[in-house]
């Protein structure tokens, strides 16, 4: 878990990756992140440097990003939520835009979900067209991209009701073989039954359950 | 510059003679800070001085940054109300952020982890285009500054009405956890370091807190009391704490909230029965050339006063800087219990404690209340009536506001707002354990009888906390009045204390803090809508058991409590006659209890599956939100709400002291039984039915409602006033 300051959501996905992964998870300070330390690298949702300019724009400056990418370059799973989703498109790591919400405002509620060609380590255990639940939380979550066609030979995710204006009704996007994914909705919202409201499940497990499986047996 | 003093001239005559010379500049605005309403609580203290404050489970009663309970044998939950209603009149968007800033830092003062945030609006009428850019404003105040911090905004309230059109309130609340035996307890001794750490001081909010305690003049130079916010220091500022306090390298931490430095400093020597010297060049500045007097009482945000222990003065400044905290080290605590300002060198205060935390009381008289005015027969057509009243902005859907929020960062909440009557809160800590908040003002109520409607708000957030299945355990408040030198507004505030404390004791519920916002009224001198809001706070033992309040489809609807022909002071009445009119109902805090200890059995028990307490509109708009969140069938008999009542009565009687609960159909029998023994009166109201409609039985006529026309009423005020053409 990497915190940039105004990271906010790095404890409840610390939280998850331990309870529903089972795995070990430690929440890392920016300037101490060194990846060959650890098996998978997530970037946690929040505002990171106060998401001045740009949301993500700032994170995306500092050294952490260098080892992000050499992580990536060896064959590390990195997962980035929302702000860390910003991130990695603001680094360049991930294709396309997140832009302003088409409606202006900050949107906050639980929504459906469809993943599109799963594979690689965060959505291993998903099958085509699943249909999960998760809220989403964010004020520039409008993607945007020139090619959608070069997105699609990734898995990606796709909202069932568009919130936020995004082309093709994309809700997270993947490197080809999705080993780096990045998306606005909250998997760590929705980790735990009790945390979805009656009519929604807790679609977040989907994830956490992929990379405990990935990091185990392969993926 | 600095305005003329607002101390009144037979204070200033009590400061002569208190010292035997003449005040200094410095020291009158240490004074005005300091005994303004907003501080000292000078014309009410003797008023709340009669609101219960002790239980068992009570850690810290009133008076510090925020007060505590014992939640579990392991876990304390910290709370704080506060208005923020004078610089949200102003300047909406910073008056509100600047509220949730000051909010959560109270909370931290404690040694707490702030894990929710809830306010209570009330706002002007959205068809008034000043009014609609004041909510507007207030609103994304909270949201933009909420938001970043990493704080969930997860529950509150809304009101609209033509009295807040200039002028609304915003009452902002935290809640936050620490373990019991780690809470800062507000001890300094002699020859402890006084270190500020956060924001650099500069020229925004100067004597902001007398600015509150006066009525707004509507001039330009009101602006420059206005504080600007910055989220993300506040936010490195909760970092760094969370971190100091994991270490255990602080003995104190208070906000610099109302009066800033000043008012900070004195307030914890006079705690501890110490004095202090305190250089005020040291202080980390925005701008170069501030006075003297402009460091003592500006009222920069983001900035805290930090006391560590004798030797980790060293850790805490390596963790501030960790975190890219500004700080300045300004002085110590002394033996000699008086307050000592420096400016390079030179003395510029030198006060007793005793005397800038002792105001002279002032003599505040009240006149009699006026009755309210009288109930005229109320009779229309129910199933239009039900429409007007859920396109009511007060009754209908507040999703505009809530989605704008971050509701839930942190993890910890269940659901989503609007689908619970509480807020709930997971502990995420490995159990299931957690708490339930609501906050409920009713200002139609506390406008025709003050007493009645403090008494009936704290029942309503008592109740909607109490129909999740949590156990209430404590009250906070927020009054909300005018100006208490006018002996006919400060009457409404003394008989909303009154019943508040009533209602407290009634309820056997401690109140473990509260603020008390005056002068709310208009440049004519007329007092605006007072009102109390009230924050219960409640224990929930399984978060996984609470009830939401949308029909789940497990059986019939029950009504728990009795239904009284009251519709004074209800919402009906206002739409129909177009102003509050007649008594509110009989608070019943008795029932309230009762009702409550059922809904919590029957949460343990699951012998329900979903639960919504009655409030404005009566029970008709209860089971009408029930059916649309849960696009569920239901038949209404109204003849079984109430049988002395008429169909319309029986549909709108805001009568307190009623839960609808959706009982398993196999359980009626055990939950009859349950009920009898606690001496609640329940009857099978609504019918489950197949169609989605909401079908009311009326005189043995039936009339039909179909969900979508439903969903359509109750979302018509966000969807026509809140986004107008060309807005």
């Amino acid at each position: 878990m990497v915190k940039y300051p105004g990271t906010n959501c790095e404890e409840e996905t610390a939280f998850a990756v331990k309870q529903v992964a089972g795995l070990e998870s430690s929440i890392v300070w920016h300037t101490e992140l060194h990846w060959r330390l650890w098996d998978a690298i997530i970037i946690p949702g929040g505002f990171s440097y106060g998401d001045y300019g740009r949301a993500g724009l700032i994170a995306s400056w500092t050294k952490s990003i260098d080892e992000i990418r050499e992580a990536i370059d060896n064959g590390t799973p990195v997962l980035g939520i929302c702000n860390g989703f910003q991130v990695l498109v603001e680094a360049g790591i991930l294709p396309g835009a997140l832009l302003a919400n088409s409606n202006g405002s900050f949107i906050a509620r639980w929504l459906w979900l469809r993943i599109r060609r799963p594979r690689g380590p965060w959505l291993s255990v998903a099958t085509e067209s699943q249909l999960v639940s998760m809220p989403i939380a964010h004020a520039e979550g409008r993607y945007y991209v020139n090619n959608l066609d070069e997105v699609r030979q990734g898995p990606w995710i796709e909202y069932l009701e568009n919130p936020n204006g995004s082309i093709a009704n994309l809700a997270g996007v993947s490197s080809h073989d999705g080993l780096v994914l990045g998306l606005m909705p909250h998997p760590e919202r929705a980790a735990f039954p009790w945390q979805a409201p009656p009519g929604y499940t807790a679609g977040g497990r989907l994830i956490f359950e992929s990379i405990s499986q990935s990091l185990r047996n392969g993926w | 510059m600095i305005r003329t003093m607002p101390l009144a001239p037979e204070e200033i005559e009590y400061v002569r003679k208190a010292l035997g010379r003449e005040p200094s500049r410095e020291e009158l605005a240490i004074l005005e800070a300091e005994w303004s309403e907003h501080c000292s609580y000078k014309s009410t203290k003797k008023l709340l001085r009669t609101l219960p404050t002790k239980a068992p489970w009570v850690l810290v009663e009133p008076g510090r940054d925020a007060g505590a309970i014992r939640l579990f044998d392991d876990v304390a939950l910290v709370a704080r109300i506060e208005s923020h209603n004078h610089p949200s009149a102003i300047d909406p968007y910073n008056g509100a952020a600047t509220g949730i800033g000051g909010i959560i830092r109270d909370v931290l003062s404690l040694g707490a982890k702030p894990v929710l945030l809830l306010d209570s609006l009330y706002l002007g009428c959205l068809d008034d285009d000043y009014a609609r850019w004041l909510a507007k404003g207030i609103v994304k105040g909270i949201s933009d500054y909420g938001n970043r911090v990493g704080v969930p905004t997860a529950a509150g309230q809304t009101w609209f009405a033509k009295t807040y059109n200039k002028q609304p309130l915003v009452n902002v609340a935290c809640i936050g956890l620490v373990h019991p035996g780690k809470i800062l307890e507000g001890r300094v001794e002699p020859g402890d370091i006084i270190v500020l750490a956060g924001n650099t001081t500069g020229r925004d909010g100067l004597l902001g807190s007398s600015f509150a305690s006066k009525p707004l003049s509507g001039n330009e130079e009101d602006l420059a009391a206005i504080q600007v916010g910055n989220p993300f220091l506040e936010k490195l500022l909760i970092d760094a704490l969370q971190e100091a306090f994991k270490k255990h390298v602080l003995r104190h931490v208070k906000d610099l909230g109302g009066g800033g430095l000043a008012t900070a400093i004195i307030e914890t020597a006079a705690q501890n029965n110490v004095g202090f010297r305190v250089h005020l060049d040291r202080v980390h500045l925005r701008e170069h050339d501030l006075s003297a007097v402009e460091i003592i009482v500006s009222e920069s945000q983001e900035r805290m006063l930090l006391v560590p222990y004798r030797d980790k003065l060293g850790e805490l400044l390596e963790i501030l800087d960790r975190y890219g905290v500004e700080y300045s080290v300004i002085g110590y605590f002394t033996r000699s219990k008086r307050a000592v300002f420096l400016y390079r060198g030179i003395p510029v205060a030198d006060l007793p404690v005793e005397l800038a935390v002792n105001p002279p009381t002032p003599r505040r008289e009240i006149n009699p209340l006026p009755p309210p005015p009288p109930l005229p027969k109320l009779e229309a057509d129910i199933v239009d009536t039900l429409i007007r009243v859920l396109r009511s902005p007060r009754v209908g859907s507040k999703a505009w506001i809530y989605e704008s929020y971050d509701w839930g960062v942190g993890g910890r909440t269940i659901g989503v707002p609007g689908a619970y009557d509480a807020a709930v809160i997971w502990l995420r800590d490995g159990t299931l354990r957690g708490f339930a908040a609501a906050l409920h003002g009713n200002p139609r109520y506390t406008r025709l009888d003050p007493f009645r409607g403090a008494a009936l708000s704290l029942a309503e957030a008592y109740r909607k906390v109490a129909s999740v299945g949590a156990e209430p355990l404590a009250v906070l408040d927020n009054v909300n009045s005018g100006n208490p030198e006018k002996p006919w507004q400060h009457a409404y505030t003394a008989a909303m204390i009154e019943g508040l404390a009533w209602m407290a004791r009634g309820l056997g519920l401690p109140v473990i803090g509260g603020n008390v916002s005056l002068y709310n009224e208009d440049s004519e001198g007329n007092m605006i809508d007072p009102v109390t809001s009230v924050l219960v706070v409640g224990r929930v033992s399984d978060v996984s058991k609470v009830f939401p309040n949308s029909l789940q489809g497990c059986g019939p609807v029950l009504l728990a409590g009795i239904t009284e022909p009251e519709l004074g002071g209800s919402e009906v009445a206002e739409i129909i006659l177009g102003k509050p009119v007649g008594r509110p109902p009989k608070p019943r805090p008795s029932m309230e209890k009762r009702v409550a200890q059922l809904a919590k059995l029957l949460a343990q028990e699951q012998l329900a599956c979903s639960a919504h307490s009655v409030g404005i509109g009566g029970v008709l708009v209860a089971l009408a939100k029930m059916t649309i969140r849960g696009r569920r069938g239901l038949e209404v008999s109204l003849k079984t709400v109430c049988e002395k009542c008429t169909a319309f009565e029986a549909a709108f009687s805001e009568t307190p002291a009623r839960i609808l609960f959706e009982v398993k159909e196999d359980k009626l029998d055990l939950v009859y039984e349950y009920a009898a023994k606690l001496g609640v009166p329940v009857k099978i109201v609504a019918m489950p039915i197949k169609q989605e409609k909401l079908v009311i039985k009326i005189n043995n006529y039936m009339h039909q409602i179909s969900i979508d026309t439903l969903v359509e009423a109750y979302t018509w005020a966000e969807k026509n006033l809140v986004r107008p053409k060309g807005d």
